[in-house]
């Protein structure tokens, strides 16, 4: 399984990287203060897709992320869409990221004209001191004018994003999260743990993560709050209604090939991984010529996709398939990982069971040797 | 030469009170060794002993000097290991000569140490010359420490020498007295040759190269020599002094010292303190003295990675070559998996190993709590030397149990005589004596020697704040009640973590460990008990919680390889783990034994 879809790529990924400011948790390519380039950017994604186009399918799912997607405007995601547009299979999933503040009527409105199936608020909190420590820019109510924007728009799918383990989070701030998002009704929730990734400010700054007890009494919080009130706990940071799961992401955790278009964006094409280098402009400068983009290879053989797909696969709520997969580096540890309550093992499946997904980490080391 | 015109002596000090200084400056003034060439320290060749501000292997060095009286003598300066755990090799190389100089740092005073291997030299007759260094230091007090030094040896304070190395003061004075107070030798030229080994190293390309004393006869290059004690026999390839590098000149005679290369290929056929003769015209006594250098510490290397096992074997042969003192043998731990247990002279012996191995060898080792060598009569009558906690056989088979033991000798300010004696008794110690020397105590207790190798040195470091100073000499061995403390881990015994204590200190022990181990072993997927349990009898149990969450929180197309690579970290990590049955024990848990601290009550 080294070669690509012979029916071409199904999955499209597209970086928009501008944003109003940087987020203190942020670790992404993102460009500040650079509004000006959106139209030569524009061009530049427009001619890096034509160059690649020719390993698409018809395409399943688009995901438009950054960034901050929606700073691009309506009119520009409107051409970008365009597009896209006669790429797309019938029934595709086109989301578009965004954060709550930058959502309006007009806005969503011309998103849903351009086809756009699937919109992603990143809300991250309801609570001001803790949006404060995110350094996120929404204002109280931002979030419920968004929904409702989406809602108006006859756009069919909303999730939203939030976070836990964030530094001064009690359980009470979890627990109000959780009646807020479930109020908002949405069909799909990401709910991430707070990552201090080196590099982000809120790694350097005065904030510390909260213990390993909090964050998993947070963790399990979040879990059981969601399920109860009918979302299903699909994948380890991901909660839907049923059949509200997220496509394109699901085509990530099955370890299908995707490509990923615009700077910094990462693409999987058979047994390579590439991805465009950081920095704006070098990206602009290279694409209208029909250059190759600055980027990084690296090449996913056997062992490495056998090892990704057990790492990816058992983030989900579905047994994983191991014929598909791959066999385990450790068999003898399935045994031991099954004895414990870790695993289930099922007609050549393996399963994690709920305590195992929250080891998932540490499941994945005695399965697998990440050589 | 004439014998008349040789003196052979050597320098005791403690660490630190400047002893390769004042041979730095010795050689310097004598001109063996150009103000050019000057190295700080040329006699301690090794880094690692340049570190630790200590000399391990002893030399001789000959140098010329032209005295006060004009005439021109042979000094050889016979170098000595300054710690504790060389004793035997400070007493034949004392053997080796008819006086030292006893340097001590004026504003420190006498240490423990010095005071041990000045008892050695007052034991073998030596003329001792006290000398007071580091006069030019602000807080030097020579008045109250020449007259210490006088009444230790029952001389004059008037006799003390002043000196100061660093600045070369007085140390033509030193020299003076070696020539006018140090005896020349005194043996016989014409009898058969005996010739003390005083020290041994082992040269890659020449083989074993012996230090020697010659005390009877003479011995040319080329000649047949037999050791009296290994009875190895080889030919004197090359006969010659060091002055201060290797000079051949095809003979030593009686009352002189130098080297001689033997082409022996391991130190184990000539051991320090041997007698060489001629094979032709052997003498017909060896010289008094020699025994051989038991080890008196043991402990277990193992490798961190198993795929290092021949490295270290390799890595341990090497350092054997050079160090005869040092045994080792396989060992097989369920837990650790292949490895060595290995035999030192003491704990510094064993701390330079140690760290030679990980060092010039580059290897992740994981060491076994130390312990000393056992006694054991069963109740079937045999006698076992047990070096091992696991080789100690089941408490219905065992009739009784002895244990070394050794006398302390501490230098104790007298504001912490009570802290030093207390802790002497919370180790097991028995007074012996306490007697004022300078405006200290000397405290002499016996104590098992288990309760030294432990973290005796560093408590007695830190109860005094760092004033006391400690020698020790086996005693020989007593009955105690021991017993055997084990470690379970989810249930299963551990046998690397397993040691013998005392009956008294078992309870407080066990609950101290099982503590510290519950700090250092990190969550694991499961629940792991921890328990401590003497004979089957769980005495101390603690709990490793398990693990609630381990997850990568998101991870989407843009994540995948980082993720990967993240795993991949953190499989290198856990390499640094050992995998004692399903729990991952970091090396960290090996060395919680050693940290004695609240397992003593306090």
């Amino acid at each position: 399984m080294t070669g690509g879809d012979p029916a071409g790529v199904a999955h499209l990924y597209v970086h928009l990287p501008f944003c109003a400011s940087r987020c203190g948790y942020c670790a992404f390519v993102v460009e500040v203060g650079r509004e000006d380039a959106r139209d030569a950017y524009l061009d530049a994604v427009l001619a890096e897709l034509e160059r690649e186009r020719a390993v698409l399918g018809a395409l399943d799912t688009v995901y438009l992320g950054g960034g901050t997607p929606t700073l691009m405007g309506a009119e520009r995601l409107s051409r970008l869409l365009g597009a896209i547009a006669p790429m797309l299979a019938p029934g595709a999933e086109v989301t578009v990221e965004a954060n709550p503040e930058t959502m309006d009527d007009a806005l969503a409105a011309s998103l849903a004209a351009a086809g756009v199936t699937r919109v992603s608020l990143g809300a991250q909190s309801s609570r001001p001191h803790l949006l404060g420590i995110l350094d996120r820019r929404a204002q109280p109510g931002d979030a419920e004018r968004a929904v409702r924007a989406v809602r108006t728009a006859g756009i069919p799918r909303l999730s939203m994003d939030l976070m836990l383990a964030v530094p001064g989070q009690s359980a009470g701030d979890l627990a109000a999260d959780l009646e807020w998002v479930v109020a908002q009704d949405p069909d799909h929730v990401s709910w991430y743990e707070l990552e201090f990734k080196e590099g982000s400010a809120i790694a350097r700054g005065p904030h510390s993560p909260p213990d390993d007890e909090l964050a998993a009494d947070l963790y399990e919080q979040a879990v059981e709050g969601l399920e109860d009130a009918g979302y299903r706990w699909y994948e380890l940071a991901n909660f839907a209604r049923p059949g509200a799961e997220c496509r394109h992401s699901l085509a990530y955790w099955r370890a299908r090939d995707y490509l990923g278009i615009g700077v910094g964006a990462v693409s999987t094409l058979g047994g390579e991984r590439r991805r465009n280098a950081p920095g704006l402009d070098r990206y602009i400068a290279a694409l209208p010529g029909g250059e190759e983009p600055p980027r990084t290879r690296e090449a996913v053989d056997a062992d490495t996709r056998r090892r990704e797909r057990w790492m990816l696969g058992t983030r989900l709520d579905e047994p994983l398939d191991v014929a598909w997969a791959g066999d385990p580096d450790n068999p003898e540890a399935l045994v031991v990982l099954e004895d414990r309550g870790l695993i289930e093992r099922r007609d050549g499946t393996v399963l994690l069971t709920r305590r195992g997904r929250l080891l998932q980490n540490a499941v994945m080391q005695q399965i697998m040797d990440f050589a | 030469m004439d014998q008349s015109h040789i003196r052979n002596f050597s320098i005791i000090a403690h660490i630190d009170h400047g002893k390769s200084t004042l041979a730095d400056r010795i050689l310097q003034l004598t001109g063996a060794i150009s103000d050019r060439d000057m190295r700080e320290q040329v006699l301690d060749s090794m880094d690692l002993e340049r570190e630790r501000g200590i000399t391990i292997k002893a030399q001789a060095v000959r140098v010329m000097y032209t005295a006060d009286d004009g005439e021109t003598y042979q000094l050889n300066l016979i170098d000595t290991p300054g710690h504790v755990d060389f004793s035997y090799e400070v007493s034949r190389s004392l053997a080796a000569c008819e006086g030292a100089l006893l340097v001590v740092d004026a504003s420190q005073g006498i240490e423990a140490q010095t005071l041990a291997n000045a008892y050695l030299a007052i034991e073998g007759d030596l003329e001792l010359v006290p000398v007071l260094n580091k006069i030019d230091l602000p807080a030097a007090d020579p008045e109250l420490h020449a007259r210490a030094l006088a009444d230790l040896i029952g001389d004059d304070p008037e006799h003390v020498l002043r000196i100061s190395a660093k600045t070369g003061q007085g140390v033509r004075d030193v020299l003076e007295a070696v020539v006018t107070r140090v005896p020349p030798p005194a043996g016989d030229p014409d009898a058969p040759l005996r010739a003390l080994v005083f020290d041994s190293v082992y040269d890659q390309y020449r083989g074993v190269v012996a230090f020697v004393r010659v005390m009877d006869g003479e011995l040319k290059s080329g000649q047949q020599v037999r050791a009296m004690a290994t009875g190895s026999d080889f030919t004197a390839e090359e006969v010659g002094v060091m002055s201060p590098v290797m000079t051949p000149i095809g003979h030593l005679s009686a009352g002189e010292s130098g080297y001689i290369v033997t082409g022996l290929k391991s130190l184990v056929e000539l051991r320090v303190g041997d007698t060489l003769t001629l094979t032709a015209s052997a003498a017909a006594e060896a010289l008094p003295g020699y025994r051989e250098a038991k080890p008196m510490v043991f402990c277990g290397l193992f490798p961190v990675d198993a795929d290092d096992y021949p490295d270290l074997r390799d890595a341990l042969e090497k350092l054997s070559l050079n160090d005869a003192s040092l045994v080792w043998e396989p060992e097989t731990s369920q837990a650790l998996g292949f490895g060595f247990r290995c035999g030192f002279l003491g704990l510094l012996h064993m701390d330079i190993i140690r760290e030679r191995l990980e060092r010039e060898y580059d290897l992740d080792l994981i060491t076994t709590t130390p312990n000393v060598e056992y006694e054991v009569t069963t109740t079937s009558g045999e006698m076992l030397e047990v070096r091992s906690p696991v080789d100690l056989p089941s408490p219905n088979h065992i009739e009784q149990i002895e244990e070394p033991y050794v006398r302390c000798t501490m230098l104790v300010p007298q504001d912490f005589v009570g802290a030093v004696m207390g802790l002497c008794q919370e180790r097991r110690g028995n007074f012996v004596t306490m007697t004022p020397i300078e405006n200290r105590q000397q405290v002499v207790y016996d104590m098992p020697l288990a309760e030294i190798v432990l973290d005796f040195y560093d408590q007695l470091k830190s109860r005094t704040r760092g004033y006391a100073s400690l020698d020790y000499d086996p005693i020989g061995y007593r009955q105690s009640p021991l017993v055997k403390l084990d470690i379970l881990l989810a249930g299963e015994p551990v046998d690397a973590l397993s040691m013998i204590v005392h009956r008294d200190s078992a309870y407080a022990r066990g609950k101290g460990l099982v503590e510290r181990l519950k700090e250092t072993i990190p969550r694991q997927m499961f629940e792991v008990p921890v328990q401590a349990a003497i004979g089957g009898k769980i005495i101390a149990r603690e709990t490793v919680k398990a693990k609630r969450k381990d997850v990568l929180a998101k991870c989407y197309g843009g994540d995948i390889s980082r993720k990967r690579k993240l795993l991949e970290k953190q499989k290198e990590g856990k390499k640094r783990m050992k995998h004692v049955g399903s729990v991952e024990v970091p090396q960290e848990a090996f060395l919680a034994v050693l940290q004695l601290d609240g397992a003593s009550g306090q």
